[in-house]
């Protein structure tokens, strides 16, 4: 239950750089697992544009033919809204890939770590013309 | 005697003559109560070329129990909190009486009075799905922000946004007056847009969350829910606030609400704290807490 | 390495805890800088926001159809340069050191970028568009911290606090490690934030990883901030009205505010007690905060604020944020919070399941 086949356990390979980037407080890491990477492709069937956090509900076909939805949280949507999107930008049935850590407890949740398309290109920024044509919030660039 | 009877009539004719240069001008109107011509015409000081509407306000109605006609009841928990939990009898605020629901729609709202006490987070997906809001302390929406039984303030100045502050729960809406883009996606207080009518001010609210009452007796609306406020001075103390309701999903036709706001006058009155959310957290979390389960 | 961090580390225990997301952001980066000169705002305004553009002879503050400084619209504070200076860097850095400065602070909070491991990685979190790209941008003035005084740029020294609020810390503290262990024990224990009672409406306004934004209302008699986490308003009378009377407390305290010249001077007391309320942790019963915002140029405002707090420091210390007025389009949203903090309850469930179910936890894979 805790290790999906579909989820490939990425080893990154990272260097420690010594930067002031490093983290000093573990605040995702109190919800979601350094140890749980988890890698996968699913259809988005909603998306809740709330505070304190974006939840992308995602179904994700297993290899045995079943379908488990994952819930993928995110940032503020307000964000979002700044650059012109609206709740109209990510529509269900949308495919997309999480990259990201599950949950502590094993629960079907992830952040968002990296989220993109199927072929490489970020959500939301590579996918711009299918929602936001300079909304409301259009930040000019 | 002839002195104390002038004693008595003096006063007594005095306020009649009073009361009857107040109703003068309705006489032979039969005026509906509530109706912004019951007062005196008045017109309202200006503010860059505007009706200052500047100040804080509050409704004194029990509009936030019931919008309709209700009975006086003990509240809940009458063992525990006595007189201190009832709530009060109330005239409706509806024009005609009755909020004009859909059959099916009424048995929702049916169902949300007997739920409105219970809540269940455990389960992202059916979060909202029980309890008044209010209970909840979740931001009210609008129109109920107007009349839950606390102030609100209204800055008004040269920009073009004007704010409105509520202590209920901290919470905000900023009226964008003559705005065109609709809004982005769905708020508690909604996505206000406003403009001058004469000395009215008229805010279309849309984008609000579906999950927001009218009111403790679980009156409710759906994703589609369009209100558009009208606030007119009525004298320098008073504001009438008038509300129409459209939701094609839950009512058979537009209906309207109308309820009278009063300046707060005490000195140096403001806005105080009402962040209910510790209050909440026992209910709505406890179960969640080491060792309760 | 970084003395400067750790220092801050353990200093920003409760208050500085944002959520989950700003608690990362606020820690490592939001020390920062400030401009040169003191505490006073008229003694320094060359070098504070906008000394990009010069003296600005012609330029006269506007004013609202009342008469009085006018600050109304949104605005951003958001920068790189952090609340203290790092080591070894001078007040300000020179026009050639200035893109290297804010490159690296700029890689620094990179959220795209994947290295340093899975510890570093999850708590990265979000990709950059999630995030304030203003961010990334030192103060226009170059400075290297937002800590004008001590002129060392750096917080004063902390004083020897009372072994009740020691308790209170100590208290605190295991709390916050609870939380970062993903362990807490109820919801009650959870940070301010976490918890949606406060966030970045508190004074002292500082830069964090999003939502950066406040809008200035005004209207005769009153300036109103509305920071947008959490959609509070900070209704500042000018009436010169006494304060809330000593026996009402309040989460965000109690404003008062007056025009000095174009500048606003406002104050704020009353706070309550509660552990978290003030910054940093210090002494809501002692603790002083005094802002200050100067309109400089048609889009910058200078944010100054003076904190000061003998039971917690062992001096006032002073900040100047600039404060960028932003396209009208780009717009304030709704930040809701309690109505739907699914992760406080992700936060306690885990916790049980684990409490129940050890062997859910997952030892860190061999590196």
């Amino acid at each position: 239950m805790r290790t999906t086949i579909l989820f490939a356990a990425i080893v990154t390979i990272g260097l420690v750089v010594g930067s002031r980037a490093v983290s000093a407080h573990h605040a995702f890491a109190s919800e979601f697992d350094a140890n749980r990477h988890v890698v996968f492709t699913g259809t988005v069937t909603k998306m809740m544009w709330v505070n304190p956090h974006a939840w992308i509900y995602v179904d994700v076909k297993k290899t045995d033919g079943t379908t488990e939805e994952w819930m993928v949280e995110a940032g503020t949507p307000n964000t979002l809204l700044r650059r012109g999107f609206t709740k109209a930008s990510l529509q269900p049935g949308t495919v997309i890939k999480v990259d990201g850590y599950q949950s502590k407890d094993g629960a079907l949740r992830a952040n968002g770590r990296d989220l993109t398309l199927p072929d490489g290109r970020t959500l939301f920024l590579g996918n711009a013309e299918a929602g936001a044509e300079g909304g409301p919030g259009a930040v000019k660039k | 005697m002839r002195t104390r009877f002038w004693r008595v009539i003096t006063p007594v004719g005095f306020a009649v003559m009073i009361a009857l240069i107040w109703l003068l001008p309705l006489a032979g109107q039969a005026p509906p109560p509530r109706q912004p011509s019951a007062f005196p015409a008045y017109k309202a000081p200006r503010l860059n070329g505007h009706p200052d509407l500047n100040g804080i306000w509050q409704a004194f109605t029990t509009a936030n129990i019931d919008l309709e006609d209700h009975e006086a009841q003990s509240g809940p928990h009458p063992e525990l909190m006595g007189a201190y939990g009832g709530w009060p009898a109330g005239q409706s605020v509806v024009e005609g009486g009755e909020i004009p629901y859909k059959p099916e729609a009424l048995a929702k709202k049916r169902q949300n009075v007997a739920n409105r006490m219970k809540v269940d987070v455990s389960n992202d997906k059916t979060w909202h799905n029980l309890g008044d809001p209010e209970m909840k302390c979740y931001m009210p929406g609008i129109p109920r922000a107007t009349y839950m039984p606390y102030p609100f303030q209204i800055v008004q100045g040269s920009s073009p946004y004007i704010l409105m502050a509520y202590e209920f729960a901290t919470a905000s809406r900023t009226i964008r007056m003559d705005w065109k883009d609709e809004a982005p996606t769905d708020t508690w207080m909604g996505w206000s847009r406003g403009h001058w009518e004469g000395d009215t001010l008229v805010v279309d609210v849309t984008g609000q969350r579906e999950e927001t009452w009218f009111d403790r007796a679980g009156n409710y609306h759906s994703d589609m829910l369009h209100v558009v406020e009208r606030f007119t001075p009525l004298s320098p103390y008073h504001l009438m606030y008038e509300a129409t309701i459209e939701d094609p999903k839950v009512y058979t036709r537009p209906w309207k609400i109308t309820i009278p706001l009063y300046r707060r006058m005490e000195k140096n009155v403001q806005l105080l704290e009402y962040k209910c959310v510790p209050f909440t957290e026992e209910m709505l979390y406890g179960k969640f807490k080491k060792g309760a389960s | 390495m970084h003395r400067w961090l750790s220092s801050v580390v353990v200093t920003a225990f409760a208050a500085v805890a944002i959520s989950s997301a700003l608690l990362i952001a606020q820690t490592p980066t939001a020390t920062g800088a400030k401009p040169a000169a003191g505490a006073k705002p008229q003694a320094t305004p060359a070098k504070t926001a906008a000394p990009a553009k010069p003296a600005a002879k012609a330029w006269s503050a506007p004013k609202t159809p009342w008469g009085d400084p006018d600050l109304q619209g949104v605005w951003n504070d958001a920068t790189s340069t952090p609340l203290q200076r790092p080591n070894g860097k001078g007040e300000t850095v020179g026009e050639g050191d200035a893109s290297q400065f804010e490159e690296q602070l700029a890689s620094d909070l990179n959220r795209d970028r994947r290295d340093g491991g899975p510890e570093i990685d999850v708590n990265r979190a979000y990709n950059e568009h999630w995030m304030d790209s203003r961010r990334l941008k030192i103060t226009e003035d170059r400075r290297t911290s937002l800590i004008v005084d001590p002129p060392d740029g750096r917080l004063p020294p902390q004083v020897q606090i009372s072994p009740e609020r020691q308790k209170i810390r100590a208290e605190r503290q295991a709390a916050a490690n609870r939380f970062n262990a993903g362990m807490p024990l109820v919801a009650t224990e959870l940070s301010l934030p976490i918890r949606c009672i406060i966030r970045t409406d508190s004074p002292p306004y500082l830069p964090t990883i999003y939502n950066n934004d406040f809008q200035i209302y005004q209207s005769p008699g009153y300036v109103v901030i509305a920071p947008e986490m959490i959609h509070s308003a900070r209704m500042i009378p000018l009436d010169g009205r006494p304060h809330l009377g000593k026996n009402l407390h309040q989460w965000l305290g109690d404003t008062r505010g007056h025009f000095e010249g174009n500048t606003l001077v406002i104050e704020t007391t009353n706070f309550r007690t509660d552990d978290g309320t003030v910054y940093q942790g210090a002494n809501p019963a002692t603790y002083k905060i005094t802002e200050r915002f100067t309109r400089v140029a048609n889009d910058t405002v200078n944010y100054e604020f003076t904190i000061n707090d003998p039971m917690t420091w062992s001096k006032p210390w002073t900040a100047v944020v600039p404060w960028t007025k932003i396209d009208p389009k780009e717009q304030m949203y709704e930040y809701m919070c309690h109505e739907d903090n699914f992760d406080i309850v992700h936060l306690l469930t885990g916790a049980r399941n684990r409490e129940k179910n050890p062997s859910l936890n997952l030892q860190p894979a061999k590196r």
